[in-house]
């Protein structure tokens, strides 16, 4: 399929750090370009020292025009590579320097003007694992329209043009259009610069290099290779200096990319197979990064005629994909009844060969999501994905991600009074001793009110670190984007743009669910031990009470199984966050919406839980997503569906994810592609949002636990992202044993 | 009316078309020495006790004195054993299970159409399988009868060895016939399975005058009935009712159900090569038959 991408691959893989030697995707941001010229730049501490030297003129500008300065510095000064092997350029440095000057010290001020009651209890959640909570600026997504159609020098142009409609400006609208102008004039004479770097170079791609970037110099891409150059060249300023995470390449690559793709193949600009090349090159350099997210796109989508967006380009891109055996990007799959089966199956078939890098979002869920805080059918219809699976309209939401609730720790709490024993101090809410609690309703009156504890002061505490948005990191290079944001003449961080929203996640729902079911059926049902007794059960880690601990694990009264009462209290219980947290205002103008969704947090809020009564030791991890408990769901995927679907997924805007395990002999054959369709329609049917697969037998990956060598390059999705098996820690790749165990 | 089942399962994808869920009735007029389901051989309840799995904690013997633990080991007095199932309930391990259930169509229906959202979006539906299900035939007959009034597809997966007017009974109800032929020598099969294969060639060719709908499954067994293919192709090439032939590999996975239900473990150790395998599918193939794997 390919002709120089093969042999080109390893250097590309090479760019920022050598892929053959270790490293540590939580720590990407610490890795630099290897091999780059040292005189089209400084080094890092070459770049400090001038940001320092600059900190005292700083200090005197408004926030958007020091950070627009600052980023300036950088991309005058950052080390370029332009390379024989490779379409696009690379920049040395990608941990964002202008942070000391700028972001890193606002924080700090911005924490001092913070209120000190929340202050403190924003630690202690921190510390204690009832709530991780901090400022988000990793889930956001340009609007890729513009940028296609304007390029960096039609955004400049366009920003300037609101700027002399709105007449006479306020210091601060002045701010934000100061800060679009140094910023974008800076992007374009970064570009500049790499042209002129470029033809310096002696080779046949450095032309093509060179050509593009003078091009995008100029003004909107005009091929599909400058689309793909403007693309990733947005994506390594923001990302790496601009300090915003770009949540999603294009708005559906293949919607994006299409315009360009069928003007070039018409006109003969590019063959079919130099595109699906240049796809290769574009693809990897994401992998060349290599975050431990995983960089996101998604595909296809509804037209409002009720077509399928999917096209040409988005089989090529998978094809691609599929050829070269990728893992990251990653990739989210819009689903609905119009989606061509050839896409789904070729998607379904790589999955069940062991690609974990999909998921699959189901529109008519999503579409709802999406509609339910305010956005019309036709603002829905285009959502974009952002980052995992969370929905938000399209090139008009900013939404953060702020507090990863945990809901086990609502039991933990009821159980000591809210005293937290990991940190030795008060944490929770006062609901009283256990001793008297009587009946079951008053242990889940007191779990209950521990948990809209957490809930209340997460929103409390996220309204007052969101009041500094704009303060702390001023958001010129996406706002410019966004025409609502410029007709406001506001930044998009400080509710500038039409949707501005901050999610409150629901981690550990399962765990909750299943405790609130075992302390009902064994201490008030069956009556077997008291609530003390089991509070001392659960302080000594169910030691010397195995026999019950596993009795309680092995009762049907668990999450995701069709037990009728379990699936009551799961969907009352699911209903009762998201009425808590939907809709109640935030401190930017927009909405606070539930997300069904825990990320990392299942892992590492677990290893500060304590024991719960659903038969879980002390630091095991927590059910994730809208997931049951590892190992818990023991009735099959049909079972699970219906009883996680009890809760309606719509009422989980930001997001609503559920992960299934198969059997490797569960979805052999055309039957198996059927059958795993069929999971996905059904699922999307009953208005699930997002869904994914590990597809995997245990005595697979138990060889892999004892042959790590033989098993480079397996993955697994973890939560809405895949990673290696072997960079999994020991622990987490027990519990995907687990899981897979019950998936025979 | 009652039937007596031992599982129902969901997300079954081997047992037809999309996604299904299977009811396994107890209880085969047959003796087939590879049987991989010996649960489903007695038309009685069953105790399953997997020793390996035992955590050792003597839980069960505190309900029932059936449940011994001289010298440490876990032994269990089958003869007297009616199936109550408090050994089951109070074990905390994973050890134990009842085979056999009874159970009226009534309470089995809402069952089955639980996952009809399932069966549409797959094409699938509900298969009775078994042991063999036209051990019940009036049972089936109402069951299948109210699966087609909800619109669900059904399937019968049977071993064929049962009277005809078993057949005609579940016949107007019944989408398609999973059909087990084993061997066309009557002796070959007699020895293999403890039945004789007159009566299961003349249903299926029943089957075939009435313009049924026939998936054919044939285990393969080598040593056992790896010289019947060639016969069973060329019998099956001449019935149009033949939609599909499954050759199903024989494994030897179950010995340990065997054990676990106190029964003689009669599995052959040979397990086809995929080769074996192979040429028993192209022999199919070349007889015009649609194979399916």
């Amino acid at each position: 399929m390919f002709t120089t991408l093969l042999s080109d691959r390893k250097h590309i893989e090479n760019k920022y750090h050598i892929a053959s030697e270790p490293f540590d995707p939580f720590r990407r941001m610490a890795y630099h370009g290897v091999g780059y010229d040292e005189e089209t730049g400084l080094d890092d501490e070459g770049i400090i020292k001038g940001l320092e030297a600059m900190e005292k003129d700083l200090s005197s500008l408004p926030h958007p025009v020091a950070k627009a300065k600052a980023v300036e510095y950088v991309l005058e000064n950052n080390r370029l590579y332009i390379n024989e092997h490779d379409y696009f350029i690379g920049m040395y440095s990608l941990n964002r320097l202008a942070d000391r000057v700028t972001f890193s010290k606002w924080e700090k001020e911005a924490l001092k003007m913070r209120k000190p009651e929340l202050l403190e209890l924003y630690n202690d959640f921190n510390a204690s694992g009832a709530v991780s909570i901090w400022p988000d600026y990793d889930h956001v997504v340009p609007d890729w329209d513009s940028l296609m159609t304007l390029g960096f020098p039609g955004i400049l142009e366009r920003a300037r043009e609101y700027r002399l409609k709105k007449g006479a400006l306020t210091e601060e609208q002045k701010a934000f259009f100061d800060g679009i102008e140094i910023e974008y004039s800076a992007i374009i004479e970064f570009l500049r610069r790499a042209y002129r770097h470029a033809l310096t170079k002696k080779h046949k791609k450095a032309e093509e290099v060179a050509a593009a970037l003078l091009s995008l110099s100029n003004g909107a891409p005009k091929n599909i290779y400058e689309a793909m150059m403007l693309i990733h060249i947005y994506f390594l300023v923001s990302e790496s200096i601009d300090h915003f995470q770009v949540r999603s390449l294009g708005n559906g690559l293949d919607y994006t990319l299409y315009p360009f793709y069928s003007r070039d193949l018409e006109a003969g600009t590019f063959t079919h197979g130099e595109i699906r090349e240049l796809l290769g090159y574009f693809l990897l350099q994401w992998s060349a990064i290599g975050n431990y997210w995983g960089q996101p796109f998604y595909l296809g989508g509804t037209n409002r005629d009720g077509s399928t967006k999917y096209n040409e380009l988005s089989a090529d891109i998978l094809d691609v994909y599929d050829a070269l055996g990728l893992y990251n990007p990653k990739i989210q799959i819009k689903v609905n009844k119009n989606t061509p089966k050839e896409i789904l199956s070729k998607v379904l078939e790589m999955v069940r060969h062991g690609v974990s890098s999909f998921v699959f979002c189901c529109e008519p869920g999503m579409i709802k999501a999406v509609m339910s805080y305010g956005a019309s059918y036709e603002e829905a219809l285009t959502y974009d994905i952002r980052g995992c699976y969370e929905t938000g309209v399209r090139a008009n939401e900013v939404c953060s991600a702020s507090g990863y609730i945990n809901a086990a720790k609502a039991v933990e709490y009821a159980l000591s009074d809210g005293y937290d024993v990991l940190c030795g101090k008060q944490i929770g809410l006062r609901t009283g001793n256990i001793e008297n609690f009587v009946t079951f309703e008053d242990f889940y009156r007191a779990v209950i009110l521990q948990w809209e504890y957490l809930i209340e002061k997460s929103i409390e505490i996220t309204n007052d670190f969101e009041r500094f948005f704009g303060f702390v990191n001023p958001s010129s290079m996406y706002s410019a984007t966004v025409i609502t944001s410029l007709e406001n003449s506001r930044d998009g961080y400080q509710g500038g743009v039409k949707f501005n929203n901050s999610a409150m996640l629901n981690c550990g729902f399962a765990s909750l669910v299943d405790s609130v079911m075992a302390v009902r059926e064994f201490v008030y049902g069956k009556k077997e031990l008291t609530l003390p007794q089991l509070k001392a059960v659960l302080d000594n880690n169910w030691e010397g009470h195995e026999l019950l601990r596993l009795r309680i694990k092995k009762s049907s009264h668990k999450y995701g199984n069709g037990n009728e009462m379990t699936d009551l209290y799961t969907e009352m219980l699911g209903r009762y966050f998201a009425n808590k947290v939907n809709n109640r205002p935030n401190a930017r103008g927009g909405v606070f919406k539930a997300i069904m969704h825990s990320a990392r947090q299942y892992v590492v809020q677990g290893n500060n839980t304590p024991a719960t009564p659903d038969g879980r030791k002390s630091g095991e991890e927590l059910s994730k997503n809208a997931s049951p408990s590892a190992g818990m769901d023991k009735n099959g995927v049909t079972a699970l569906l219906s009883s996680v679907t009890k809760i309606n997924p719509t009422l989980y805007p930001e997001s609503f994810c559920l992960d299934v395990f198969l059997h490797p002999s569960a979805v052999q054959g055309e039957d198996g592609i059927a059958a795993m369709r069929g999971i996905i329609y059904t699922y999307m049917q009953k208005d699930g949002m997002s869904l994914q697969f590990n597809v995997f037998s245990s005595e697979t990956l138990r060889d892999a636990q004892k042959n790590p060598e033989k098993y480079k390059n397996l993955q697994v999705r973890v939560c809405g992202w895949n990673v290696l098996w072997n960079n999994l820690s020991r622990e987490e790749q027990e519990m995907y044993i687990r899981r897979a165990e019950n998936a025979t | 009316m009652k039937a007596r089942i031992f599982d129902i399962k969901r997300f079954a994808v081997h047992d037809g078309d999309g996604i299904r869920t299977t009811v396994f009735f107890k209880g085969c007029p047959l003796r087939c020495v590879w049987c991989h389901n010996p649960e489903g051989i007695s038309f009685s309840s069953e105790l399953e006790f997997n020793s390996q799995r035992c955590l050792g904690c003597r839980e069960c013997a505190v309900v029932c004195p059936l449940h011994t633990f001289f010298g440490g080991v876990h032994e269990i007095k089958r003869e007297d054993c009616v199936s109550c199932g408090k050994c089951v309930e109070i074990c905390p391990g994973d050890c134990l299970k009842i085979y056999g259930q009874e159970i009226s169509p009534e309470e089995l229906l809402p069952k089955l159409t639980e996952d009809r959202d399932f069966y549409d979006n797959s094409g699938g539906g509900v298969t009775l399988s078994g042991g063999e299900c036209l051990m019940y035939p009036g049972f089936c007959r109402v069951l299948l009868s109210e699966l087609k009034k909800e619109g669900i597809h059904t399937a019968v997966d049977t071993c064929g060895y049962v009277p005809l007017e078993s057949i005609e009974t579940v016949l107007p109800f019944t989408d398609v016939f999973l059909y087990d032929l084993k061997a066309l020598d009557e002796e070959v099969h007699l020895r293999c399975t403890g039945g004789s294969n007159k009566i299961i060639l003349e249903n299926l060719m029943y089957l075939n005058s009435m313009g049924a709908e026939v998936e054919i499954r044939v285990p393969f067994v080598p040593g056992y009935n790896d010289g019947e293919i060639e016969k069973i192709a060329v019998f099956l090439s001449k019935l149009k009712c033949v939609k599909a032939v499954k050759v199903l590999p024989y494994h030897n996975l179950a010995g340990l159900k065997y054990t676990a239900l106190g029964m003689k473990n009669t599995l052959p150790k040979r397990v086809p090569t995929e080769a074996e395998l192979f040429s028993a599918r192209d022999i199919m193939k070349n007889h015009g038959l649609t194979i399916k794997e």
